[in-house]
């Protein structure tokens, strides 16, 4: 019973992580209507960025943070400014290679640069929390609690905030948006770097967590759009709600299941979910049914 | 005469709300039924059940005497019902007689012969002048026509036309309508849904209104409009009767 | 009884869209040069990159069925050409069976999951479908790396190099390059075929659109499983040929997101959805890898990817027509349609 309940507590926590990591995709496909295929590249560029901070200057990812997010929301801000918005006008799929090609530069860039060799920082806290017979990763906790936060946060900006509400009305209906005097072009710009600059949160999250490689990006995009399509295209508690799914699954499984098969985890989950439940959690419209005529 | 198509006690919901709610009625071979409501009444999930788009929730359609309540759209266009959409369809990338031929393979296997029946079909709707133009340089009036010429390259029993008119000139309602008045002639069976009333009015040998869901009246055009239900429908809708 | 056109509409210029599936002059040319340059044998350094460009022109043709005519966009095809390779090596080096009839079996294995690939992704579109191939593939290649009974695992398989025909190992690299131009110009005819066939103009319409296909009398799901199911096999049959020509499998190589993403680099390069687009595309860009990958060699591990992605962008933003395209525009006489 008490493993079951470490199991369960432990992905929760992981998957709120996942959930962080999602936040900015699902923004970015709520507001713009498309996909960022390099989603799990600038994930992995930011964590390389938290590794660096580390390994050079001995500060720990939670610090490096405050340089990391807004070298992502710069960094997002570039991406967008030469590769997304000029692709906005032309047919979808040109959108789709565009960004397809940025992932695989990206990662073989990082690849050129930093080899393909696991890159892991030293532990940042040597214990665990302990309640009762169950053991927290710190880690973990943190990142949980740093989802909350933002999850919060975004919500509160998001509702009450002038830019909040530019971004719903983009959102609901982007040629009305614009009819409203709505700069719709900037909206795109913000919520592109926005969401770039919550991955590099994300990142700075998971450091501590796992290993970082150049093809590290390929097994988070696909739990992001896991996560995405289970809690609804463009909802920020869906995103939390799918991540919580996605992180108890992985656990149990990893557990009850053979260990062996962690290796396929993501990419059968990925696929059950598209078969199963490409609907999402609630039966929200199918963001995995959203096509590319028209 | 056999009946063509029966609609038995056909309902359909969504979640919480039903759409269409025990609908019956039948159309008989040579009719030109009209299919009108005010917004939202269920027009458009009525013809997606008919056009198997959707299967019913409840109820029977028979085609033909034959049961064909929740068949897949594609099946359902083999036995002899076509349809268009209201906001059309084309694919985009091919020409214009490419697009019709498409619906000809339904009767004619060659290519030389889908062309061929795909270019009669396009004199028919006035669309010869454009038969090698890419489908995505028409305009919405064009591409209408382009609809309903898809719908007759099938050679259909029963077409059903999901607001034609919507978006046309006053002009080229006129011309469509007078050509949809012609089908029945030709062997055509129409069932019409349409915002446009006056062009309805004038053309329909019978009309179905419905309402909420429900069909509220049944009879011939004249008889509808003086009907105090269907005047209680159309209370705060513009209502256009020429 | 027909509806007349308001002469103001018909006497505007109406373009209008070539006619499918004729043989142009510029494909004529292309071939008797291809033809000319596996006879005449030049320098021995260039056999390498003009054989492979026509196996990766036939592997770009292969993914454009699915990917240019049937709207399927594909980044799983490694998983196709790597069932394909290990299907005739495995035939060959444990039932002795030969690779002629090895690769028909591989390319009805690969059909096999073309269409279950098809299957899963039945209801998905757009970057959902593309991420589910992606991880189809993924899986695949996982799967063989585990199987190591079958497979080798992470050694690989090799295959003697003892040159034979029945064993399709041949002692010279101009029989390899006739070879592969006869894979190119067979998957170039079937291409060629399909734009002439009804079945072809099926896969236009399910890729334009699902619904108006289905209301012609079309089944979407039918039509997008043999599009699929036939790409994946003339993929397999590229996979095979790959194994016989290097006699030697790398599991990271033949099944790899960067080998799928490079089947579908050549069409959209070249001309999506155009039967010379792919051809194009690999005659320009297989000589340019190979150039890179032996120049920089492993000194620079992931220089040519950097190179083409970054390629693929502007091109993409630029040219998203492709060469094809982009050379119809330029020229009057559209050799490329």
């Amino acid at each position: 019973m008490s493993t079951l309940t470490q199991l369960v507590l432990s992905g929760i926590l992981i998957g709120s992580v996942y959930a962080l990591m999602s936040i900015g995709l699902t923004l970015i496909f709520g507001v713009l209507r498309i996909v960022n295929f390099a989603h799990g590249e600038f994930l992995m560029i930011a964590m390389y960025g938290g590794w660096a901070f580390s390994n050079l200057f001995g500060l720990n990812p939670y610090v490096a943070a405050l340089a990391i997010v807004p070298a992502m929301f710069l960094f997002g801000a570039v991406v967008y400014w030469l590769v997304i918005s000029p692709a906005l006008d032309k047919p979808h799929l040109v959108v789709v290679f565009a960004t397809m090609a940025l992932s695989i530069f990206l990662q073989n860039a990082a690849l050129m640069a930093m080899t393909a060799d696991l890159r892991d920082i030293p532990p940042i806290f040597n214990r665990s929390i302990t309640i009762g017979p169950i053991f927290l990763k710190v880690e973990l906790l943190l990142g949980f609690l740093i989802t909350i936060l933002c999850t919060v946060g975004l919500q509160w900006m998001i509702k009450k905030t002038y830019l909040g509400k530019a971004i719903r009305a983009t959102v609901q209906d982007g040629e009305a948006a614009m009819l409203m005097g709505i700069p719709v072009p900037r909206i795109f710009l913000i919520t592109f770097a926005g969401g770039s600059a919550l991955v590099g949160l994300a990142a700075c999250v998971m450091v501590p967590l796992f290993s970082v490689f150049p093809s590290v990006g390929l097994n988070f995009v696909l739990i992001a759009f896991v996560i995405v399509v289970l809690g609804g295209m463009g909802s920020i508690e869906g995103a939390l709600l799918g991540g919580i799914c996605v992180g108890v699954m992985q656990s149990l499984s990893g557990y009850y299941i053979a260990p062996a098969f962690g290796q396929m985890f993501f990419f059968v989950l990925f696929l059950l979910v598209m078969i199963f439940r490409p609907n999402g959690l609630l039966g929200q419209k199918g963001a995995a049914m959203i096509g590319m005529n028209e | 005469m056999s009946t063509l198509l029966e609609v038995r006690h056909v309902s359909r919901s969504f979640h919480t709300t039903t759409a269409v709610d025990d609908i019956s009625f039948a159309v008989q071979p040579g009719e030109l039924l009209g299919l009108i409501g005010p917004n939202g009444a269920g027009k458009s999930t009525l013809f997606n059940l008919i056009a198997g788009v959707l299967p019913p929730s409840a109820g029977q359609i028979l085609f033909d005497g034959k049961p064909v309540t929740g068949w897949k759209s594609h099946d359902i266009a083999r036995i002899g019902i076509a349809r268009t959409f209201q906001i059309p369809k084309p694919y985009r990338q091919l020409s214009v007689v490419e697009n019709v031929m498409l619906s000809a393979f339904l009767r004619e296997k060659s290519l030389a012969g889908a062309r061929k029946l795909a270019e009669t079909t396009l004199a028919d709707v006035g669309l010869a002048d454009y038969s090698g133009a890419p489908a995505n340089s028409l305009t919405v009036g064009l591409l209408k026509r382009l609809e309903v010429a898809r719908a007759l390259a099938m050679r259909p029993k029963l077409v059903l036309f999901d607001e034609i008119m919507a978006g046309l000139t006053p002009t080229e309602v006129g011309v469509m309508t007078g050509f949809v008045a012609g089908l029945p002639a030709r062997g055509i069976t129409v069932i019409w849904v349409e915002h446009v009333l006056y062009a309805i009015m004038k053309t329909a040998t019978r009309m179905v209104v419905i309402n909420r869901g429900k069909l509220i009246a049944e009879g011939a055009p004249a008889v509808m409009a003086r009907d105090p239900a269907v005047v209680k429908a159309y209370l705060g809708e513009e209502m256009v009767l020429a | 009884m027909s509806i007349a056109i308001p002469a103001s509409i018909s006497s505007r210029r109406i373009p209008v869209l070539p006619k499918r599936g004729q043989i142009s002059w510029f494909e004529i040319v292309l071939l008797v040069i291809s033809l000319g340059l596996v006879v005449s044998g030049i320098a021995p350094s260039l056999q390498d990159v003009i054989l492979l460009s026509f196996l990766f022109a036939g592997l770009g043709l292969a993914w454009n069925i699915a990917g240019g005519y049937a709207g399927l966009i594909s980044f799983g095809h490694s998983a196709f050409f790597g069932v394909g390779a290990y299907t005739s090596t495995i035939l060959l080096l444990r039932y002795d069976i030969s690779p002629w009839i090895g690769i028909w079996v591989g390319a009805l294995i690969a059909a096999v999951f073309g269409s279950i690939l098809a299957l899963i992704c039945a209801r998905l579109r757009g970057p959902f479908f593309i991420l589910s191939t992606l991880a189809f593939a993924e899986v695949v290649r996982i799967g063989a790396l585990n199987w190591s009974s079958l497979t080798g695992g992470p050694e690989g398989l090799s295959i003697p190099p003892m040159a034979s025909l029945a064993g399709m190992v041949f002692a010279s690299k101009a029989t390899y390059a006739a070879l592969m131009l006869g894979y190119l110009v067979f998957v170039y005819g079937i291409t060629k075929g399909l734009e002439a066939s009804r079945f072809g103009y099926y896969l236009f319409a399910i890729r334009d659109n699902d619904d108006a296909a289905s209301a012609a009398g079309v089944n979407p799901l039918l039509g997008r499983t043999a599009a699929m199911a036939l790409s994946a096999a003339l993929t397999g049959v590229g996979g095979s040929l790959f194994a016989q020509y290097f006699l030697y499998l790398d599991p990271t190589y033949v099944i790899s997101p960067e080998l799928s993403f490079q089947f579908a680099l050549l069409p959209a390069v070249g001309g999506l959805g155009t039967a010379i687009g792919p051809v194009l595309g690999s005659f320009l860009i297989t000589p340019l890898s190979e150039l890179l990958r032996s120049h920089l060699g492993n000194a620079a591990a992931g220089l040519h990817l950097v190179i083409y992605s970054f390629g693929l962008i502007v091109v993409m933003l630029y040219f998203p027509a492709g060469l094809a395209g982009a050379l119809n525009k330029l020229t009057r006489w559209k050799p490329f349609s």
